[in-house]
């Protein structure tokens, strides 16, 4: 305890010194802007700050990057609260609530909610970043090739799922990504696959050139065929959070902590989904339901503390599996292994050091956010009448360098334009993107353990489904897929229903 | 007062899509899944050199193409059973208000030929401005306005595509020390 308590102030301290503390500041500032713009979203940015970020230290580059992603997520509630369209999608669901307390001419009040809400969930999602990482990471040492198997393809299930919208689009999007990820030289006998000829295909398909594809490029396409934004108001009122609106919501903020939070660790779904699920649990325990969707201040709070809260909860599996909780923490784990990082359940044994380190970069972040919202609210104001027609040909510029600058190819542009493409067109089609993108990075994952199973089994697939942990895993997936079929739900319920009133005394 | 929605662009899963366009998408996955099967089968197994069938280079994709087979004829099917083969189905979607496929065409169009067309043979910083300023002032363009204020508007645009040329170029590769196309 001492001692990890120990470690935790020796990577406080590392963040100390002056001119690491300007980096957090900078990083931070630019991670609102992202997330304030319509059509920047927090992946975006933490994809293209990745590939510049590459020639820093390690422990610096990591920390900008955790620095975009916690302020771009808080910087998204400026334009749902201030235009009516979230900057970011996790933002989306602070416009029920943020709008209308806008056009109240309470905007000010609104982003005080705001950023109190967003601070809390984050430094709620810290602490349990800070308690739980160790105890999964010492669990997942104890998974086998069968188990890891199962987190890729539950990663897959619960993100199409959960993701929105419909279920069966999200695991097609999902198994597409998994296929493209197989795309190039395979492991055991360096066979090129799917490349026919291309030497560039054979050298497989970049994580950061397909983000930044899918949520820059087709964002920029989106923004350009969406009608303009306009603000609601130009003045504000006072930013400066009310002790009272934190104190009577403390319930609130505290469950919507926890959900954003698990949300967070469940592979793929991201803050968006925090969100939803936060505001939905709130309003359901609400006393004051009719106001939800006309400024309820209970509302915008659990929309805030949800999302913010999944950002650390996001980073979790990553540190402890591997797995991306959202699509920024993918971008975020594609970082770190760009920079010899290996997340993992060897992390906590091979580089200790690196998991406080973390959490302090975590809660250096949040404590950065919210000088800025206390602080920087008119040019952020200005920053959001910037016309998309000057911003949206400056994005796809960014998005080009950032596609170009890892490995130096023109070919990562290409690549970047198809997914950039596909994206658009795959979203018009309602097909969510996460799954895809969480395919594309458990593809590795999920055919190395796939295979080695194989090997150790001889062919068997019963230790799939025997072994303890496997079993839940595959009884999991496998209901999660059950479940989203309307009619196999219906007869689920129907059944449980019968099972309780028989079980119920007369 | 009515509870604003945020716009379908942010949340792609608001509005049901016509079924006929899930048939569609359907057929387009399962040729993808059966181009897949194919392509694995045709993927060489090892065998002659004592390799283990479990690791045969087309095993995982064939996986995945068969996944993504069984989920397209979902799809399809589903689509069917919701009318997509019923006469009258082929209503086009209602236009969206203030939504613009022209200006979808054009931003293609102009991201293409810089990302394709001029990145790579000029140097990055007068691509860049070229696109920025071609972006800029195609979408800001006002032909009805008077020929001083569209004269003004067309230096700023040039003006700023330049600088933000350089300024990429300078932050880009001294800043960051990050190579640019």
């Amino acid at each position: 305890m001492l001692d990890s308590l120990g470690q935790f102030g020796s990577a406080f301290g590392m963040f100390m010194s002056p001119g690491v503390l300007v980096t957090v500041l900078w990083a931070t500032f630019l991670g609102i802007v992202i997330g304030a713009l319509p059509g920047l979203t927090a992946t975006m940015g933490v994809a293209l700050m990745t590939t510049l970020t590459f020639t820093m230290p390690h422990t610096e580059a990591i920390l900008v990057l955790v620095c975009i992603y916690v302020g771009a997520i808080y910087g998204g509630s400026r334009s749902a609260i201030l235009l009516n369209i979230p900057g970011t999608p996790a933002s989306a669901c602070s416009t029920l609530d943020g709008f209308p307390l806008a056009r109240q001419g309470l905007a000010g009040r609104a982003m005080g909610i705001s950023t109190s809400g967003s601070w809390l969930g984050t430094l709620f999602g810290t602490l349990c970043v800070a308690t739980l990482t160790p105890v999964l990471a010492e669990l997942a040492l104890t998974f086998q090739s069968y188990e890891f198997f199962w987190i890729a393809v539950f990663g897959i299930v619960i993100c199409g799922t959960l993701s929105g919208g419909d279920a069966l689009k999200g695991y097609l999007a999902g198994f597409l990504g998994l296929w493209i990820a197989t795309i190039g030289q395979e492991p055991h006998y360096n066979f090129q696959r799917f490349a026919f000829g291309f030497t560039d295909l054979a050298g497989g398909i970049g994580l950061l050139p397909a983000l930044v594809g899918a949520f820059g490029v087709a964002e920029v396409l989106q923004a350009m065929r969406a009608p303009a934004a306009k603000a609601v108001s130009n003045t504000v009122d006072s930013v400066i959070p009310r002790i009272g609106d934190v104190l009577r919501h403390w319930r609130t903020i505290l469950r919507s902590g926890a959900i954003g939070t698990f949300i967070g660790i469940l592979p793929g779904l991201g803050e968006d989904t925090a969100a939803w699920s936060s505001y939905a649990a709130a309003r359901r325990a609400s006393k004051e339901k009719e106001k939800y969707g006309k400024g309820s201040i209970e509302g915008l709070m659990s929309a805030e503390t949800g999302e913010s809260a999944c950002v650390p909860g996001a980073i979790i599996p990553v540190l402890t599996l591997a797995v991306p909780g959202s699509a920024p923490a993918a971008a975020l784990m594609a970082a770190m292994l760009i920079h010899d990082i290996n997340p993992g359940p060897m992390l906590m044994i091979q580089t200790p050091e690196f998991f406080y380190q973390i959490v302090a970069m975590l809660v250096i972040a949040d404590m950065s956010k919210l000088l800025f919202g206390l602080t920087l609210v008119r040019p952020l104001l200005w920053i959001l009448l910037v016309p998309r027609e000057r911003l949206m040909p400056i994005v796809f510029v960014l998005c080009t360098v950032g596609a170009f600058a890892i490995t130096s190819r023109i070919f990562d542009i290409y690549v970047m334009l198809f997914f950039g493409l596909i994206g658009f067109v795959l979203r018009e089609l309602k097909f969510p993107m996460a799954p895809m993108i969480l395919g594309l990075v458990l593809g590795e994952l999920l055919e190395n353990n796939l295979t080695r199973a194989l090997v150790l089994s001889d062919g068997s697939l019963a230790p799939f489904f025997t072994r303890p942990i496997s079993g839940v895993l595959a009884a999991i997936t496998i209901f999660s897929i059950v479940w989203s079929i309307p009619a196999a739900q219906v007869a689920i319920r129907r059944r449980v229903r019968g099972l309780l009133r028989r079980g119920a005394p007369a | 007062m009515p509870i604003p929605t945020p716009p379908p662009s942010v949340l792609p899963h608001e509005e049901p899509l016509p079924p006929r366009y899930d048939l569609w998408t359907a057929a387009v996955f399962f040729c993808i899944g059966i181009a897949i099967l194919w392509l694995c089968w045709q993927m060489p197994t090892y065998r002659e050199q004592q390799g283990q069938i479990y690791t045969a280079p087309g095993l995982v994709p064939a996986f995945h193409g068969v996944i993504i087979t069984g989920l397209s004829l979902w799809l399809g099917l589903r689509a069917i059973a919701r009318g997509a083969l019923r006469p009258g189905d082929d209503t086009p979607r209602p236009v969206r208000e203030g939504y613009s496929d022209t200006r979808l065409a054009l931003a293609t169009a102009l991201c293409l030929i810089f990302a394709v067309g001029l990145v790579g043979r000029l140097p990055f910083w007068l691509a860049a401005a070229l696109f920025i300023f071609a972006f800029t002032t195609l979408f800001e363009w006002q032909g009805d306005a008077p020929l001083r204020q569209r004269v003004r508007r067309l230096i700023t645009s040039a003006i700023s595509a330049v600088g933000t040329g350089l300024v990429v170029m300078l932050v880009f590769e001294r800043v960051f020390l990050v190579r640019l196309p």
